[in-house]
C-alpha cells in the first residue's frame, strides 16, 4: 500500500511535465486524421495522471499516521487529524469541517478511480478541474485572511498556505486537468467538414 | 499535547477559552491528555515576552493554571497598559503573589520598561531573570518545530510527534481525534 501511494504521490507531482510534454506533442503533429489519435492517446495518460493527483490526495488523507499500520481504525483516525486540517481553514463550523473532511478523502477517491477509468472523461475532469479551483480559492482565501496553516492537501510534505501552494497546486494540479478538460471537450466536438451525409456515406452499411 | 503560545496572540487566547480550557477541564483532569505550555512570544507582541516571564514564575510555585486563565480572560486589559502582574495578582493568595513577585526581581520590573515596542524577541532575554531561561528553551524548541505562528500545536502519541497544527481548532473536533486516538 505504501508504494502505490509513492508512486501516485510521484505521478501526481510529476505527472504534469508529462501533460505538457504531450501537449507539444500534440501541436507537432500536422496531419489532423493523427492529431486526433495522438490526442485521444494523451487523454487516455492525461486521465490517468489528473486521477493519480485525486487519489494521492485521498491516500494522503486517509493513511495512517506514523506509529500506525494500516486499518480501518487508523484510517478513521487519519480523517480525524484531517478534520482539525479542514477546521483551521476557520471557513466552517465544528460539523461541518467533520462532515467534509469525512466525505472529501472518499470523494477524491472516487473522482480519481472515475478519471483513471475513462468513463465520461468531459464531465470528470471538468469535475476535477472545479474542485481544483474549489481547493486553490480556498487557500487564497486562508492566505489573505493571515492564517498560518498547512494546506492540508495531502500530496507531499506539509506546506504551508500562501503564493507558492498556489503556484505548485496551479501548475502542477491545475494545469493538466485543465489541458484534459479541454482536451476531452475538443476530441468529442465533430471534426471540422464532416457532415451527416459524408459521414453516413463512410458508415460500414453503405 | 504541546501548545506553543504568545500570551498576548488573540488567537492564542480563542484557543484557550474556546479549546484548552474544556480540554484541560476534561481529558487533562482525567489523565487522558498530557498538556505542555510552551512559550513563543512573538517579537510584535510588546508584553508577550513579559507575560510568559509571569506565567513561568507562577509555575515555578504551583499557581500557573489559574495565573493563565487570568491573563487570558484579561487581554484586552493588560496588553494595552503593560500591567500584567495585577491580574496574576488577582489569580494566587498574597503569600503566593510575593513569591512570584520574588522570581520576578531580576526580571527588570515593569514590561513597558524594559521591553520598548520593536525590540526584537531575542534582545528580550535577561541573563539575571531566573525565568527567561525556561522560555528561551521553549523558543529553541519552538524552532525545530518549526513553529511558524502561534498557536501551533504538537501532538505526541506512544512516542510518535504527529504533523504539528497551527491555528484555532474547536474542542468537539479535538476530542474526536483524541477519542480516536485512544481507542487503537
Amino acid at each position: 500500500m505504501n508504494t502505490l501511494g509513492s508512486l501516485l504521490t510521484w505521478l501526481a507531482e510529476h505527472g504534469y511535465e508529462f501533460v505538457l510534454a504531450g501537449l507539444v506533442v500534440t501541436l507537432c503533429v500536422r496531419n489532423p486524421r493523427k492529431r486526433r489519435t495522438v490526442v485521444r492517446i494523451l487523454l487516455i495518460l492525461g486521465g490517468i495522471v489528473v486521477g493519480a493527483i485525486f487519489l494521492a490526495a485521498a491516500y494522503g488523507k486517509m493513511k495512517p499516521l506514523p506509529g500506525f499500520a494500516w486499518s480501518w481504525a487508523s484510517v478513521r483516525t487519519s480523517i480525524s487529524f484531517f478534520a482539525i486540517q479542514v477546521e483551521s481553514y476557520q471557513v466552517l463550523s465544528p460539523g461541518a469541517a467533520n462532515t467534509v473532511a469525512h466525505l472529501l478523502p472518499f470523494l477524491e477517491l472516487f473522482l480519481g478511480l472515475w478519471l483513471v477509468s475513462g468513463i465520461g472523461r468531459r464531465f470528470s475532469s471538468l469535475l476535477a478541474s472545479l474542485a481544483i479551483c474549489g481547493f486553490m480559492i480556498a487557500i487564497t482565501s486562508a492566505y489573505f485572511r493571515g492564517l498560518k496553516i498547512d494546506c492540508g492537501c495531502g500530496i507531499g510534505p506539509p506546506e504551508e498556505v500562501g503564493p507558492a501552494a498556489l503556484l505548485r497546486d496551479g501548475f502542477r494540479f491545475l494545469l493538466p486537468a485543465l489541458l484534459v478538460t479541454i482536451g476531452a471537450f475538443l476530441i468529442h466536438r465533430k471534426p471540422r467538414g464532416t457532415t451527416a451525409a459524408s459521414r453516413d456515406s463512410l458508415s460500414p452499411a453503405n | 499535547m504541546e501548545v506553543f503560545s504568545d500570551y498576548e496572540c488573540p488567537v492564542c487566547r480563542t484557543l484557550f477559552e474556546l479549546t484548552l480550557r474544556p480540554m484541560i477541564g476534561d481529558y487533562v483532569a482525567s489523565g487522558k491528555v498530557y498538556l505542555v505550555h510552551r512559550d513563543f512570544p512573538l517579537p510584535m507582541h510588546k508584553y508577550g515576552y513579559e507575560a510568559a516571564r509571569w506565567l513561568n514564575a507562577s509555575a515555578r510555585v504551583g499557581e500557573f493554571q489559574n495565573a493563565e486563565a487570568a491573563l487570558y480572560d484579561n487581554q484586552d486589559a493588560w496588553s494595552a497598559d503593560g500591567n500584567i502582574g495585577k491580574f496574576v495578582a488577582g489569580a494566587m493568595s498574597a503569600e503566593t503573589f510575593k513569591r512570584v513577585e520574588k522570581l520576578m526581581q531580576g526580571c527588570g520590573g515593569q514590561a513597558a520598561e524594559i521591553k520598548p515596542a520593536g525590540l526584537s524577541s531575542a534582545a528580550q532575554a535577561n541573563p539575571g531573570c531566573a525565568v527567561d531561561g525556561y522560555i528561551e528553551q521553549d523558543k529553541a524548541l519552538g524552532a525545530t518545530i518549526p513553529v511558524r505562528a502561534t498557536p501551533t500545536y504538537v501532538i505526541t502519541y506512544k512516542g510518535q510527534r504527529l504533523p504539528a497544527g497551527s491555528g484555532v481548532v474547536s474542542w468537539p473536533i479535538l476530542k474526536q481525534f483524541f477519542d480516536s486516538l485512544l481507542s487503537q
